[in-house]
């Protein structure tokens, strides 16, 4: 037996040892994922992965059912729960992208998951590598996606991903490694599903990594947006920032949990997080749950969460200059979220989010 | 232009006006002055139509119509418009697409074809030059950053812009120095005109130096209290409120 197959059938034994998470799990305590599917579970289908457009120069790819030595290296090999061993098990294969040392790609990786089934990512940055991935989603189907992004030291990710709305449960556990002074920009948009979760699990490993994350969730109906976050400070001067925002109506339920550890040894360490939601009916739910656990003594965290209603003055002031009360909101509910959209370095892909973000506006109205 | 006929209003259980009467003619500029706490502010805002001012008793009759009927978007598309003390802070939309939005909403409210970005973009320019108003504020988010003073400036470009038939300028003199309450006192009285009426708020005289008021009415504890011609503004400079607070409401 390989070792890929030996890990792929270690994966199969945790997962069914632990079974589909349900709401007295604590990371699933708002997003029961048992509770949320039906008979069939998450199956054992293989989603697909796909390109959209050309493969960046610079960039390398290979199958994860083939990998070459660069994948095989960190195939599997970050942070496991059960249900990214779920889809380590059971996907045939999947994606492997590697920027070699040194190379700095300016073209954006566009890729896509879709159809229902098992997905499995792997995206390696070598020394002092950058490059911006755009990940989005198809529509149907229900999916859970494994995806495991390595960054060496001195290298940049900038990470958007779009998740279009959807009927269905669909679940990405992210995992990250970054070595020395690596840097990960992460910006998350959801318009939600039956239960759609993106789950991170940064590890900052070596001195001076950072992390950046910001997401906004638009959600109305019975849409359901779940992101979970766990960052680690492993070692010293290491810092984070956090900054979601959830827009809820309908009945809709935006769930942000985000943790923070700070470990022993881990001086110098600044962490931030910030979680927002806007709730414009009475049925619509918002659970935010910023949390800290820290065992360094000389570090620097300051969290909070705050769930509200429009600012009563702001639409006054809009309605009062002539603008009709359902647009006035709608101007308000997106200046509620630019901040957590403005961090979007890259112009074209902040657009891409931006015109989606407007137009799940428009359907909340 | 503008007939408020016995108005009492309360905010919550606290009634604030008491039978407040004012008339105004088109092509007339009246001050309304009185110390805090005397109304100023509420009659401000039930004229702009904000919630939570109840009107229990009396009217407000604009051009013959019924004005407390209209939410606030459909009184500006008929020519109210409010310079407001606090404007607020809006990020994520520029001040100039806030202005294009505000201009066709009141436009398209009155039928009126919408105008397109560039010819939005000629008549704000045009007016922002008198104002002192740049280029690059009008690029930044509505009000984010500005100063007191930007924030006033804007206001009145926004008038400018708007052609109100009835304009309410509240407290607009708060905050400014004493050359940008010059600068934004001629950009008021550049719309003075025989079809425009203006209720210019006040608690102090200083800005009636530079907006001379056809006629001006001393509001306190909620009732107009005293009237009179430009002079009684100097009359109140010298003695103060104090005779008004201390009759019987």
């Amino acid at each position: 037996m390989t070792a890929l197959a030996e890990r792929r059938a270690e994966a199969r034994t945790i997962f069914e040892g632990h079974g589909l998470p349900t709401r007295r799990v604590e990371e699933w305590k708002y997003s029961g994922l048992k509770e949320a599917l039906d008979e069939a579970g998450l199956g054992e289908d293989t989603a697909y992965v796909r390109l959209l457009g050309r493969l960046p120069e610079g960039v390398e790819y290979c199958d994860l059912a083939n990998p070459k030595p660069w994948a095989a290296a960190h195939f599997g090999t970050l942070a496991r729960n059960a249900v990214s061993e779920a889809s380590l098990a059971f996907a045939e294969g999947g994606l492997a992208l590697r920027v070699p040392a040194g190379k700095a790609v300016a073209e954006p990786l566009l890729l896509e998951t879709g159809g229902a089934g098992h997905a499995r990512l792997l995206l390696v940055l070598e020394d002092g590598a950058s490059l911006t991935l755009f990940e989005t989603t198809d529509m149907a189907g229900t999916r859970n996606t494994g995806f495991e992004i390595v960054l060496a030291a001195d290298a940049h990710l900038a990470h958007v991903r779009l998740a279009r709305p959807v009927e269905d449960v669909q679940v990405e556990e992210i995992a990250l490694s970054l070595a020395a002074r690596a840097r990960y920009d992460g910006h998350f948009a959801s318009f939600g599903g039956k239960l759609a979760r993106a789950e991170l699990t940064i590890a900052l490993e070596g001195e001076g990594a950072q992390a950046h994350l910001s997401g906004v969730s638009v959600l109305g109906a019975n849409a359901h947006a779940d992101v979970t976050t766990h960052v680690i400070h492993r070692k010293g001067n290491t810092r984070s920032t956090q900054l979601f925002k959830h827009v809820a109506g309908g009945k809709a339920h935006a769930v942000y949990q985000g943790k923070v550890t700070v470990a022993k040894g881990a001086d110098g360490a600044d962490s931030r997080q910030t979680a927002k939601a806007l709730l414009l009916s009475e049925t619509a739910e918002a659970d935010l749950k910023p949390e800290l656990e820290i065992f360094a003594d000389d570090v620097k965290c300051a969290h909070g969460a705050a769930v509200g209603d429009l600012d009563a003055d702001s639409l006054f002031y809009l309605r009062a200059r002539g603008i009709p009360e359902a647009h006035a909101r709608a101007i308000l509910m997106y200046a509620f979220l630019e901040d957590a959209l403005e961090p979007i370095a890259n112009e074209d892909l902040r657009g891409a989010v931006r015109t989606g973000v407007q137009a799940a506006l428009r359907s909340l109205l | 232009m503008l007939e408020i006929k016995n108005l009492h209003v309360s905010v919550g259980d606290k009634p604030i006006l008491k039978g407040l009467t004012l008339s105004i003619a088109p092509g007339q500029v009246h001050a309304i002055m009185g110390p805090n706490g005397s109304g100023k502010s509420t009659l401000s805002y039930v004229l702009a139509g904000r919630a939570g001012y109840d009107i229990t008793e009396g009217s407000i009759l604009y051009s013959g119509e019924d004005l407390a009927a209209m939410p606030p978007e459909v009184r500006a598309a008929k020519g109210v418009f409010l310079a407001m003390q606090y404007p607020v802070e809006i990020p994520g939309v520029t001040t100039m697409t806030f202005l294009k939005t505000a201009l066709n909403s009141q436009r398209r409210a009155r039928g009126e074809s919408d105008l397109d970005a560039v010819n939005v973009l000629k008549l704000v320019r045009a007016r922002a030059k008198a104002l002192n108003v740049s280029e690059e504020m009008l690029k930044r988010a509505l009000n984010v950053g500005f100063s007191g003073g930007e924030k006033k400036r804007l206001e009145i470009l926004q008038m400018a812009i708007f052609e109100p038939k009835l304009a309410i300028l509240d407290e607009t003199d708060s905050g400014l120095d004493i050359d940008a309450l010059k600068l934004v006192a001629d950009g008021v009285n550049a719309l003075r005109g025989p079809e425009r009426a203006m209720l210019v708020i006040t608690h102090y005289q200083r800005l009636l130096d530079y907006i001379v008021p056809d006629r001006i009415h001393v509001l306190a504890k909620g009732r107009i209290v005293a009237e009179g011609g430009k002079e009684l503004a100097l009359e109140l400079e010298a003695k103060g409120y104090d005779q008004f607070a201390r009759e019987p409401a």
